[in-house]
């Protein structure tokens, strides 16, 4: 019985909601017609297609090679410079104080806002799609590095100072660690951001990428070819976020039984 | 003015109040008090009598805004390894294991790693926590928990062990069981005590010394010598006597 009902919860539920949504979209491609909103299956069948060959000069694969590797620069380096910013700011509170504005100011510009002086400064290649991405995560990894480091229990700091801890022993051995699961949010949402700032970026003048195939079926007027690149997007950004949530199980082993 | 030998922490004039928005709280109020060497010294009091920041002060944690406190006759300018506290909150690092979390002040001092583990390891034997050096603070029950806060702060091998409602979070149950234990440790392995609390019950079992504070501001209002030897039983008549004179001295409302 047992086993039974695990596997109700763990495939029964899935495949029952991604058939009644499949059953859903057929219905409303019966109701709206096939011009606006095309069948699963004729999506399934521009899928194969799609799949067997080159879009302009690529396979699929290659296009989501493209767009993966300016995912992957571009997190790696709002990481690197976004997450001790973030964490500096939260420690130091003059620093704080000095940084803070600037900040405030420019978090909320949306990272598509900076497409047209991307471009101006850094041409059409690479640079431009990848300062997109990296802008996108680098807010985020700052803000969330930031809460993690304010929202350090200040008894956990107090704690420490009995023990003698230095200002330097405070920050390596509690307020870091401490702001771990925070951190963590912001690497998942970080990689979403990117993911999703790639793909803004490619529809603004790309030759490959994810977002060149829904731009190439928007061109060809091919809603099946759109429908499409948005799956496309959608699984990986969900596999991407899968896994993330496997590392951060293991670099924070004392939050496993939480999530 | 000369010290006498047994004196460990000396509180001279104590006073500390807090700034609200609308008013000054004045929360310690010219407290002077001495505790002597390896004594077990407990402060009772109704809840926000300024028990607890007078710990802090100990501690060093917060800093009086008047008179000072002496530990071996030098000035306390801040915290220091010197004195253990023990957090209501318990305050273990939830990433750290039972065993790093016990570890914790030696690891601060530089104390390797081989070294570190065994004194560790004996200090969550003392405690009754063996088998579960791996385990981490979230997986263990409150009484656990303090029990790691207990060896944390034993094992850094203080001078002065600050013990703040250690058991206020826990269960009547648990409570007796640690109150036991705290008692079987300290004479395993003695220190200056100072113990807060708000409970006459837990302050008759453990003190050799009860201090009564009294509300508004914070002051000293009486002290007990407690003569009976220890481990004391609840039912014993002196235990019973000595509660209802407390008790009639406490103010328990508030």
């Amino acid at each position: 019985m047992k086993i039974v009902r695990a596997l109700k919860s763990k495939l029964l539920l899935p495949v029952m909601s991604v058939g009644i949504c499949i059953a859903i979209w057929q219905v409303l491609h019966l109701i709206i017609g096939g011009e606006f909103l095309p069948s699963p299956y004729q999506v399934y069948r521009e899928a194969v297609r799609m799949f067997s060959v080159k879009i302009g000069g690529n396979t699929v694969w290659m296009h989501v090679y493209y767009s993966l590797r300016r995912v992957v620069i571009a997190y790696l380096l709002g990481a690197a410079t976004g997450l001790p910013l973030g964490m500096y700011m939260g420690w130091n509170r003059t620093f704080d104080k000095v940084v803070k504005p600037v900040f405030e100011v420019l978090r909320p510009i949306p990272p598509i806002a900076w497409i047209p002086i991307a471009i101006l400064w850094l041409g059409i290649g690479e640079g431009p799609k990848i300062f997109i991405c990296y802008v996108g995560a680098f807010v985020i990894f700052v803000l969330n590095a930031y809460t993690g480091m304010r929202y350090t229990d200040p008894l956990l700091i107090a704690a420490a100072r009995t023990y003698g801890a230095s200002r330097r022993q405070q920050l390596f051995n509690v307020a870091i660690p401490a702001s771990m699961p925070s951190v963590f949010a912001g690497v998942q949402n970080a990689l979403s951001m990117s993911w999703m700032c790639v793909l803004a970026a490619e529809l603004v003048g790309a030759r490959e990428g994810v977002g060149y195939l829904i731009i190439q079926g928007m061109d060809m007027y091919k809603p099946p070819m759109i429908m499409v690149g948005m799956i496309i997007i959608g699984i990986i950004g969900a596999s991407l976020a899968a896994i993330l949530r496997r590392f951060e199980r293991v670099v924070c082993p004392w939050r496993r039984d939480l999530t | 003015m000369a010290q006498r030998p047994d004196v460990k922490i000396e509180c001279r004039n104590l006073s500390k109040s807090f700034l609200t928005e609308q008013y000054t709280i004045n929360v310690l109020d010219d407290i002077s008090l001495d505790v002597r060497e390896n004594e077990f010294l407990v402060v009772l009091g109704p809840g926000q009598c300024g028990k607890t920041t007078l710990l802090n002060c100990m501690a060093g944690i917060i800093m009086p805004d008047a008179g000072k406190i002496l530990l071996d006759g030098r000035e306390i300018t801040g915290p220091g390894p010197d004195r253990g506290v023990v957090f209501q909150q318990y305050a273990l690092f939830p990433w750290k294991t039972v065993m790093d979390n016990v570890g914790f002040g030696l690891q601060i001092k530089g104390v390797g790693k081989a070294e570190r583990t065994g004194i560790a390891q004996r200090y969550i034997d003392l405690v009754g926590l063996q088998g579960f050096e791996k385990s981490y603070p979230h997986q263990l029950s409150g009484g656990m928990k303090q029990r790691v806060g207990i060896a944390r702060a034993w094992a850094n091998n203080p001078e002065v062990l600050l013990m703040d409602e250690p058991f206020g979070a826990l269960d009547a149950q648990t409570r007796y069981a640690m109150e036991k234990e705290t008692l079987s440790i300290w004479e395993t392995d003695k220190r200056t005590v100072v113990f807060v609390t708000n409970n006459v019950e837990e302050a008759i079992y453990l003190g050799d010394r009860v201090i009564v504070m009294s509300c508004m501001p914070g002051h000293i209002k009486s002290q007990y010598p407690i003569d009976i030897p220890k481990p004391r039983e609840y039912t014993d008549p002196r235990f019973l006597e000595m509660r209802r004179l407390i008790s009639d001295d406490t103010e328990l409302s508030l």
